[in-house]
């Protein structure tokens, strides 16, 4: 059944969240969560572990009921079409199990038959899939002799067999050595180029930062922020980050942060501390001059430079600090 | 038309490796071990060894291996299907299956034919020895079929069973636990039930009848089974091995036989475990 959803990708508009809801027992996994994804689109999916990733994705691999909320694919309303809306995703948990006793053509060919594609059809699909993920050289090992990697990268080549629109990739790259997630880095980036709508989430913020058009930063359930990366940084730019490196006793630098009131919570780190700064370069540069006249030891005095993950850890740390004071 | 490739893959992966002829290996030897002790036994008792061979032993021999097989079916089944779909969800692999657009009922159709398809195969492999038989005579070929499909009959049974409590229970030891537990009420416990009822609501104030006897024993495979192999037995056991007399159904029109009705129970039963177990396997009802 197609549902007239509106929404500011128009007809463009591959996946709809719409006040999702999952509460298990007492505990509320997700809390109202919505988000838009257009099609072509990748979607950074970022939340710290139990934050309601992977319920949202179980969700909308109808693997999950919501408790309330609606989710739209391709126009497509999941619980109205819980069967049919299954050709459109391609699905990749974060923690999956292959069948060992199978060949790896064989393991792609069950799965071609399980989306009832053609025998006759199955052998080039698989080739042309394990060419994409570079498996082909594998193709006739057994799964159990395969790598982490390569079974993530087999998983994922699993999820394209139907060819899907929408693919859900959850953690694609957990676990894996820097050579893996590299790899598995690279053939994300041939989806991208392929034109497929992805949503993605990962632990690994830069590289999400790199893959992705939008990002959403959940927390609780809750989106506490989403948009472009540049839109999110700009919607946090307000604060920034002092970082000093001070030789010996930090107190006197500490001491010397807190009085100016430009600077707002001071962290003590090992050996340096970090400053939430709100002020522009002169008046930075006067609490330098003011640290050097104090005859405080500084051995370095710089911003930290802002990125995703200092960006996930301000609204995750802002998150926790506002839950317990409202505790 | 294409192949449901659960049962495809596992047809393959069931018989690649070691245990498909382990299995097979020692069914057979345990077979075998079977009919060497009762002949063994049978000649020690009998005259002066083969001179005397009574044909009567021969078509004992096929009861008594008739009899170990459907035990050895009993305990083998649910222990093929006991890991149907919680093995799936163990290993984690159950969620790749669900996500896609193939229906949960041809999971469970899947593994139930494949698991029916490995008891055919052990009993087509004990052809050779239920033949031996065949030299003595005293069982026609229909009575083979008949107890073969018995076997299919029972095996869909316990086939569904195993896979309906492979649905509902996370681990496999679980299933295969239940599914015993329940072979056990139906083989003895129906037994145990009907006795109670005879001793003490209806005291045996009257000659139990046949009706009587089965609404209580229909679902009970060894009363099935006692009434598929009544034609190579000596006498009417299939009722006085219950502990009633043969004398008490004289006269009694036996209309549908036991196993046919044990039959139907296996198909219906079969047919709501399997309705069952698709309608839970979905993760969106």
């Amino acid at each position: 059944m197609e549902t007239g959803n509106k929404s500011e990708w128009g007809d463009k508009v591959m996946l709809i969240i719409e006040n999702l809801v999952k509460i298990y027992g007492k505990f509320k996994a997700v809390d109202n969560l919505s988000l838009e994804i257009g099609k072509g689109h990748i979607y950074g999916f970022v939340g710290a572990n139990g934050a309601g990733k992977t319920t949202t994705m179980k969700i909308v691999a109808g693997l999950l009921k919501p408790t309330s909320g609606k989710v739209v694919i391709d126009g497509m309303d999941i619980l109205e079409c819980p069967v049919s809306f299954k050709n459109k995703i391609g699905y990749m948990p974060d923690f999956f199990g292959v069948y060992d006793d199978l060949k790896v053509t064989e393991y792609m060919d069950f799965y071609s038959g399980v989306y009832g594609i053609e025998k006759s059809e199955r052998p080039k699909i698989t080739d042309q899939l394990l060419e994409l993920v570079n498996l082909t050289e594998k193709k006739d090992f057994y799964v159990d002799d395969l790598s982490r990697g390569m079974k993530q990268r087999l998983c994922l080549a699993r999820s394209l067999i139907h060819n899907p629109e929408l693919l859900i990739l959850d953690e694609p790259a957990s676990g894996l050595d820097p050579k893996a997630r590299v790899e598995m880095k690279e053939v994300l980036k041939e989806l991208r180029d392929l034109g497929k709508t992805i949503i993605i989430s990962s632990h690994i913020l830069p590289e999400l930062a790199e893959l992705c058009t939008s990002i959403g930063i959940i927390e609780r359930g809750k989106m506490v922020i989403s948009g472009t990366v540049e839109e999110i940084m700009q919607k946090t730019s307000h604060s920034r980050v002092i970082r000093v490196k001070v030789l010996g006793e930090l107190d006197g630098a500490v001491k010397l942060l807190k009085e100016q009131p430009s600077v707002g919570t001071v962290s003590v780190h090992n050996d340096y501390l970090e400053a939430d700064f709100n002020g522009s370069d002169e008046v930075m540069a006067e609490i330098l001059k003011a640290a050097i006249k104090n005859e405080i030891p500084i051995v370095s005095f710089t911003e930290v430079e802002k990125n995703l993950e200092s960006v996930f850890m301000h609204l995750i740390g802002g998150e926790e600090n506002a839950n317990e004071s409202r505790n | 038309m294409q192949m449901n490739p659960v049962i495809e893959k596992e047809l393959k992966t069931k018989m690649r490796g070691w245990r498909a002829p382990v299995l097979i290996s020692l069914y057979l030897g345990f077979l075998l071990l079977v009919v060497f002790l009762y002949f063994l036994a049978n000649n020690q008792l009998g005259m002066r060894g083969f001179q005397s061979f009574n044909p009567r032993v021969a078509i004992n021999a096929y009861n008594t291996l008739a009899l170990f097989q459907f035990l050895l079916l009993l305990f083998i089944t649910p222990v093929l299907t006991g890991g149907a779909i919680s093995s799936e969800r163990e290993r984690q692999t159950l969620d790749l299956l669900l996500c896609t657009s193939f229906s949960t009922f041809k999971v469970v159709i899947g593994k139930i034919v494949v698991s029916i398809a490995h008891v055919l195969l052990l009993i087509t492999a004990s052809l050779p020895i239920m033949g031996i038989v065949f030299l003595f005579g005293g069982v026609k070929p229909t009575d083979l079929l008949r107890l073969f499909l018995f076997y299919i009959g029972t095996a869909l049974l316990l086939g569904s069973l195993g896979t309906f409590y492979s649905t509902i229970f996370k681990k496999t030891i679980v299933s295969i636990v239940m599914s015993f537990l329940t072979i056990g009420f139906l083989t003895i416990g129906t037994y145990i039930v009907m006795l109670l009822y005879f001793f003490f609501v209806d005291r045996f104030a009257s000659t139990p009848q046949y009706y009587q006897i089965v609404a209580f024993l229909f679902s009970n495979p060894l009363f099935g089974f006692g009434s598929v192999i009544e034609n190579t037995l000596s006498s009417d056991m299939v009722l006085s091995g219950l502990g009633i007399a043969s004398s008490s159904t004289a006269g009694v029109s036996i209309v549908i036989k036991p196993w046919i009705i044990n039959l139907g129970f296996d198909l219906i039963t079969s047919a709501l475990l399997i309705f069952l177990s698709a309608w839970k396997l979905k993760p969106v009802k």
